[in-house]
């Protein structure tokens, strides 16, 4: 893709102060939810107009309302409107944007977005197709940072298809590696066709499953393996590159706290590096960005061994989830720094300012995912619509969310109902603002991950950073811990309020009513008779 | 002061519990605190006949949907239930603690016959009794509690089959 080239060579030298008037005059924003209402945010500081799209299941949601413009790109289901190259660039010519944001997921590492852009005279905002296609081919990725002299987490270095002729290689490539080890999808990623192996005779098995799950994720069965690191945690550098060959890194995030390999927290800087590790780190990730020509933001992701080894895992070529707090730790609005690098402008003094200091930050942040998720029965999906939506405030909160009382939640799309993000002075001080951001937060009408969220910021392990590690969910999440005594709690303050209140008037609307079969449960006959008997 | 009627409440999903507590613990009982709080929910038309009252209650991030009946009324319900389930032999039903608390009854020994439905042992919680029944006929096997023994949620308690 060609960018607008502002006065190539000398650009470099401009100041933060030539920033006048807004990167583009109208931008599509091609996501939806919270990261839509995000976007349209930062480009209303920029002065830009922004065009919301919209699936059928999305009309009147947030996103939709604040934008200048919106446009119907098709029914609800994401295959028929957000995964749609066409309808986005159509919705984008008509609405006369100049540019398209893609956000994260759907669309915003697909190099066909950003080439159907380019013919069209969109700028698309991120990195060209063809480092989209380098890097979202997870073994060209590792490739390309092993060429660069960047560790990468051993493993096999091709493709290899099951079933077929390769899997006698994969047999053999797995007794080299060592167990326990991953499969991974060669063409996809957020944990699905993702596979532990923690013994040969597993391997036949897993290879058949990952394979499944990638054709049916990704369009495609080939497969490679990594050696599984116990107690690693997973860390990531944050990146932005002005397309021309200058790249900086602008601190690394820790986002070690997942469950199958998706992530639940994240944090900034992460816990326990030395200014020595971080800057290495930073380095490392900087040699990859170079490698793969890499333009606007992106981030490098690294496993973190228990002997401080720095593996690289793979590259996300667009804004991330957790780029909040990146933004918190750095001040550095990363939208706003998107917008301009897609506007052909150079690397801003503030952000080198940033750059310069990311090995050492001095402010801490920490964010949460909470999402329409029940963390007591695995962290299945739990649909619904939101009742209650009372938000935390308060000093050092940010609450970036895409949802409101009324909402429904589909499982259409991604269950991720909003981002509480924290930032204070350090680690301990960050802790004790989201303990009391989480107290604050209610949400009624649907079970979300605030449960979990408000017992992890108790666990030690999170508490003193010492026992992070993407295994810390798996090893210490246990419901039936927690869980029966906030119901106890629930049934009395129920019983209080029947009490106390006179019955609803019979209105409209019937709840549902699913309790019956479940109430004849044997051990609920068990309820005290007793109690009558009590004096 | 008048004869307040006793309250059922149960609470479905992944961990269903059920309480009775007399209308004077009920009042004792310390309100809604922050991150505490209690919705009425609409009744269905089933509801409204049998006189069930609905609540989503948030508790710590947790949130309930809490059935609230006459206690009379649940009872009845239920021994109709049991009735029509008759007298099936089953396998051997093992019983685990559904709350922390302390033994407080226990009303069978080690390799005595019950019927379904009978009283088998009780569990204090937070000032509450919870009952344990047979869930069905058979020998109690395992019995591994006493009384006034402390117990955790989970921990197994005996077997009936």
């Amino acid at each position: 893709m060609t960018r607008r080239a502002v006065g190539a060579g000398v650009v470099s030298l401009r100041k933060d102060s030539e920033r006048r008037g807004p990167p583009f005059e109208r931008v599509l924003v091609a996501n939806r939810g919270e990261i839509a209402l995000r976007i349209i945010r930062a480009c209303h500081e920029l002065g830009s107009q922004a065009v919301a799209v919209y699936s059928d299941a999305d009309e009147r949601s947030r996103h939709v309302r604040a934008a200048d413009q919106s446009m119907r790109i098709g029914p609800a289901a994401p295959a028929e409107s957000y995964l749609r190259v066409d309808a986005i660039v159509d919705a984008a010519l008509q609405s006369e944007a100049q540019a398209v944001h893609p956000g994260y997921g759907f669309l915003s590492e697909r190099a066909e977005l950003a080439e159907a852009c380019a013919e069209a005279g969109l700028v698309f905002v991120g990195p060209g197709p063809e480092t989209l296609r380098g890097l979202g081919d997870k073994l060209a990725a590792r490739a390309t940072a092993a060429a660069a002299g960047v560790p990468i987490v051993p493993g096999t270095l091709e493709p290899l298809a099951v079933p077929g002729d390769d899997e006698d290689r994969l047999r053999a490539e797995a007794r080299r590696i060592g167990w326990p080890l991953l499969i991974k999808a060669a063409g996809g990623g957020g944990g699905r066709g993702m596979r532990r192996v923690d013994s040969p005779t597993e391997l036949g098995a897993a290879l058949a499953a990952a394979a499944r799950e990638a054709a049916a994720a990704f369009g495609d069965r080939a497969v490679y393996l990594e050696r599984y690191v116990e107690r690693a945690r997973h860390v990531e550098v944050q990146l932005l590159g002005d397309g021309r060959g200058e790249i900086v890194a602008l601190g690394e995030r820790d986002c070690s706290v997942q469950r199958r390999h998706q992530k639940l927290v994240e944090e900034a800087p992460a816990p326990g590096l030395t200014a020595d590790q971080r800057s290495t780190l930073h380095e490392l990730a900087m040699r990859v960005a170079r490698g793969a020509g890499l333009s606007n933001a992106a981030t490098a992701e690294f496993l973190l061994t228990p002997d401080t080894d720095f593996w690289f895992l793979e590259v996300n070529a667009r804004l991330q989830v957790e780029h909040g707090v990146t933004e918190l730790v750095a001040d550095v609005d990363l939208v706003h720094e998107q917008l301009w690098l897609a506007a052909g402008r150079p690397l801003s003094e503030r952000v080198r300012a940033a750059a310069a200091a990311a090995a050492e930050p001095r402010r801490h942040a920490i964010e949460v995912r909470v999402s329409a998720e029940d963390p007591a029965a695995d962290f299945a999906p739990a649909p619904g619509t939101i009742g209650l939506w009372r938000e935390p405030g308060g000093p050092g909160v940010r609450l970036d969310s895409g949802v409101e009382e009324g909402s429904p939640v589909t499982t259409d799309y991604d269950p991720l109902l909003a981002k509480l993000l924290v930032s204070a002075a350090d680690r301990p001080a960050a802790l004790a603002r989201m303990r009391r951001a989480l107290a604050e937060f209610e949400i009624g009408g649907l079970q979300t991950t605030l449960s979990f969220h408000r017992w992890l910021l108790e666990q030690p392990d999170f508490v003193t950073g010492e026992g992070l590690a993407t295994d810390l969910v798996s090893r210490s999440w246990q419901p039936a811990a927690v869980l029966p005594p906030a119901a106890l709690r629930a049934a009395e303050l129920a019983a209080k309020a029947a009490a106390a209140w006179s019955p609803a008037p019979a209105a409209g609307a019937p709840a549902s009513d699913t309790h019956d079969t479940a109430a004849e449960r044997w051990w609920r006959q068990g309820v005290a008779e007793s109690l009558e008997r009590r004096p | 002061m008048s004869e307040r009627p006793r309250l059922r409440v149960t609470i479905d999903g992944t961990l269903p519990l059920a309480i009775q507590p007399a209308a004077a613990d009920v009042d004792a009982l310390p309100p809604a605190g922050p991150g505490e709080s209690v919705t009425e929910l609409a009744p269905s038309a089933q509801d409204r006949a049998h006189g069930r009252r609905r609540f989503e209650v948030l508790v710590g991030g947790w949130r309930f949907e809490a059935v609230v009946e006459p206690a009379q009324q649940a009872a009845l319900r239920e021994r109709a239930a049991r009735a029509v389930a008759g007298q099936q032999a089953h396998a051997a039903i093992s019983l685990r603690a559904q709350i922390p608390g302390r033994v407080v009854r226990l009303w069978v020994a080690e390799g005595e016959q019950v019927e379904q439905g009978q009283r088998l042992l009780a569990i204090e919680a937070m000032k509450m009794e919870n009952e344990i029944r047979a869930p069905q006929a058979g020998v109690v096997r395992d019995l591994r509690v006493n009384l006034e023994q402390k117990v955790e949620r989970g921990d197994e308690l005996l077997s009936v089959g």
